[in-house]
């Protein structure tokens, strides 16, 4: 019943050649990030009414995966499935990665980068924004001294680091819905928020882990029992209608109180919102992989599950740019009753599109993650030599 | 690796050696440097409008940044004081380039004051 | 696992959850800063503003805004900062008044809340009030995160996308990119008044009040056309003042008092 961890060769062309690729990526990147720092922020698409575009977006989005990569490894470390603890280490290794990456895109997005030893030498009991990047840096400690317990086989600590670990991560997610719940806006403010992002988290990353195992697996060319896989498929079901469910009460809820019906009606069925909302997170997103997943011919066959994780990644994705951007493009009903007819800037609804610099700043952090997460592979012994259903 | 076989291993001390090597270099250089030929920034004589500058002379070339950060905060969060900023050194210090940069430059110690406060380089009567 | 483990793990749990969400729990806590009246707040500075007097085509306000604070105004709406700015308003609804109603012309700024939701939302409290009422942006201290922007349910808060061009006032200073601005209430001209005060109380009958660049600016239009002032800023704490009796005898009200910011900026004919 021993699991047998050890690193891959590392010696291929083809292991080379995605290390470089992904070392390519960041570099346009790091160029945007350095013409944004000298020239100002007007590269961006971000406008004064949208100030938080792409990079916060993708940030929440990796604050997420993070998250449900967790929640794999505590499938192994809380609730003792031994079949999944050949999957740990990695899941462990990517939330680790992915909050990196998080951190990144935030910090690539300030205004003044090179005040950022403020944020560590004053802190605002009250502000989400203090608090947050707090959790977000003992998370990561917390994962790597997690990671560090599972290489070195302690395992009555890794059992202590899992449920650390899993607790800091509510702590994480609740913090993260909260920046925007618990803000002052039609389209944000809810209580709803904390609770919805972490099910969000744990759908996505559960989809994500299923990609990246199938993915590593097939590439190094270790048995994978596909029961395992098709196990990991109904969690993500699960997971889906967890989400739905928090959608949908939130959205009644708006709907039904008549200050906030006027900015839920847009957030539904704005052409822009509706399209992401409707097409994007329910259709693409959660109906079609729910409908694939549980579906007893689709829900056991491997390509039906991969594709229904890639909708769900994509699907969350679209939740996340709901979360950020119909918040901000709605403006607060100042004066109710009247209507802003004229004025010097954009009173009323106004869209956001991403800027060429923000999709490379985008690549880039990706790159790092995919980089880092490959190199790890050959550093450490995260990959087992075969997953299976020990009977 | 066991650490017997990390200290001894010729290419992990060569690696080691080379990246020390490259690292120290900038700081070795400047330690020379400054052991031969030290910055001797010159101040001009300002234009004395004011009988004494707000410190003495030591006084100010080592504390100058702590006397005006305390006044920033006094001014800025408090709303009180005022009289001495970084725009009342211009009084009598008209140019930059032979005020601040003079010294700044000589130590390549940037100064992020002047993206907002107005100080001209050159005097500009 | 045992029970030494669980001890441990629950020890962690409510360690992490007090230190992360007991203290925003402490509803009293307060982030205001001294002032220079100490925290009795003598003075609690605010404004008028009668939107009766104000005319559809005037930018005197925002023009002697722009000018003070080296704003560079390039006609871009996306980019362009705004401290103060007019905007022309109609009735919405029931429809038959709003075919007849006449449009109102209404200047939006910073409200210098009681209650600032940009001071509890900056992590590093760059954004922060001081006792006299003022809720400023200490630009030392400024990450860029635009959080404060978020939070600002007024949109009062502009950012510096760009750098800025021209350096008209030479007493002031002009913001780099990649901060934040909003309406400071003029604060370098209130602290130079209180100087001035301090060193001879005699100014105080040629000056009772300190004045912003934009309502300078209002009164000097309103001169010129013949016409009242709209603007008017003054000591909210003081019954005295013109605030004061303007809002005593006028039916005046901030805007969106109901979201409980407490706005410090109140209008009247609105």
């Amino acid at each position: 019943m021993e699991v047998k961890f050890q690193t891959i060769e590392g010696k291929s062309v083809q292991f080379y050649l995605v290390l470089l690729v992904f070392a390519l990526l960041i570099l346009p990147g790091a160029f945007s990030t350095y013409l944004m720092y000298y020239q100002g922020l007007h590269l961006s698409g971000m406008t004064n009414r949208i100030p938080w575009g792409l990079q916060i977006i993708l940030a929440v989005f990796y604050i997420g995966l993070s998250a449900g990569s967790l929640v794999i490894s505590s499938l192994y470390g809380i609730f003792g499935k031994i079949e999944y603890k050949p999957f740990a280490r990695i899941a462990v290794y990517l939330a680790t990665l992915l909050l990196i990456g998080a951190l990144l895109s935030i910090l690539t997005d300030l205004g003044r980068l090179d005040r950022l030893s403020m944020s560590f030498s004053y802190f605002n009991f009250l502000s989400m924004l203090s608090i947050n990047p707090f959790l977000y840096n003992m998370y990561i400690l917390i994962c790597i001294v997690y990671l560090w317990a599972m290489l070195k086989e302690k395992d009555r600590f890794v059992k202590i680091m899992a449920l650390i670990a899993v607790i800091w991560a509510i702590l994480v997610h609740s913090g993260t819905g909260a920046i925007f719940g618990f803000v002052p806006r039609e389209l944000y403010q809810s209580a709803l928020l904390p609770p919805s992002f972490i099910s969000a988290a744990l759908s996505s990353g559960t989809a994500l882990m299923i990609l990246v195992i199938l993915a590593l697996f097939r590439f190094t060319e270790r048995p994978l029992d596909h029961r395992l896989v098709v196990r990991l498929g109904r969690l993500l079901a699960v997971f889906i209608f967890v989400v739905i469910y928090f959608i949908f009460v939130e959205n009644a809820y708006r709907l039904y109180m008549p200050e906030s019906r006027e900015a839920a009606r847009f957030f539904l069925f704005d052409p822009v919102n509706a399209a992401i909302f409707w097409g994007g997170l329910i259709t693409i997103g959660s109906i079609i992989p729910a409908v694939v997943l549980l579906n007893p011919r689709t829900g056991g066959s491997i390509p039906w599950i991969i594709f229904s994780a890639v909708l769900v990644v994509f699907g969350v994705l679209c939740e996340r740019y709901l979360i950020v951007i119909p918040g901000l493009a709605h403006p607060t009903d100042l004066l109710p009753g009247m209507e802003i007819a004229d004025s010097v800037i954009d009173e009323g609804i106004v869209y956001y599109s991403a800027s060429i610099h923000e999709v490379f700043q985008a690549l880039a952090v990706v790159g790092m993650i995919g980089f880092l997460f490959v190199l790890g592979l050959r550093l450490l012994k995260l990959l087992p030599t075969e997953a299976k259903i020990y009977e | 690796m066991k650490l017997n076989q990390v200290l001894g291993n010729r290419t992990i001390a060569i690696v080691v050696a080379v990246s020390a090597l490259i690292i120290l270099f900038p700081l070795g250089y400047s330690v020379v440097g400054v052991a031969f030929s030290p910055p001797r920034p010159f101040l001009e004589k300002p234009d004395e409008k004011h009988e004494n500058c707000v410190r003495d002379t030591s006084y100010m070339r080592f504390h100058h940044m702590d006397l005006l950060k305390e006044l920033r905060e006094e001014a800025v969060r408090e709303g009180k004081g005022g009289e001495i900023s970084v725009n009342s050194c211009r009084e009598c210090h008209t140019s930059r380039k032979q005020f601040c940069n003079q010294c700044h430059n000589a130590v390549n110690l940037y100064v992020d004051c002047f993206g907002c406060h107005y100080y001209p380089l050159e005097d500009e009567r | 696992m045992d029970r030494r483990d669980f001890v441990k793990a629950g020890g962690v749990l409510l360690a992490g959850t007090t230190c992360a969400y007991g203290l925003p729990l402490l509803s009293a806590y307060s982030l205001s800063t001294p002032s220079p009246e100490g925290s009795s707040g003598k003075r609690k500075w605010g404004m008028v503003i009668d939107v009766r007097n104000c005319s559809e085509g005037c930018n005197a306000c925002s023009e002697a805004c722009h000018k003070e604070h080296n704003i560079t105004s390039r006609g871009e709406k996306d980019w362009d900062i705004h401290l103060i700015r007019r905007v022309t308003v109609k009735r919405k609804y029931p429809a038959g008044a709003a075919a007849i109603a006449e449009p109102l012309s209404v200047p939006l700024l910073c409200n210098h809340c009681d209650d600032p939701p940009c001071v509890q939302a900056c992590p590093v409290q760059a954004t922060f009030k001081r006792d006299d009422g003022i809720v400023l942006v200490d630009h030392h201290r400024c990450i860029g995160c635009r959080y404060c922007m978020i939070a600002c349910p007024y949109n009062a808060r502009h950012f510096n996308f760009k750098e800025n061009e021209e350096w008209a006032n030479k007493n002031y200073t002009r913001s780099t990119h990649g901060v934040p601005q909003s309406c400071n209430f003029c604060a370098a001209r209130i602290r130079k008044w209180r100087k001035r005060v301090e060193e001879d109380p005699e100014v105080l009958k040629r000056e009772p009040e300190p004045v912003p660049a934009c309502v300078e600016a209002c009164e000097k239009q309103a001169l010129a056309s013949g016409k009242k002032k709209a603007l008017t800023f003054g000591n909210l704490n003081d019954p005295d003042s013109d605030v004061s009796k303007l809002i005593a005898d006028n039916p005046a009200r901030g805007i969106r008092e109901d979201l409980g910011t407490k706005p410090k900026v109140f209008y009247i004919g609105l």
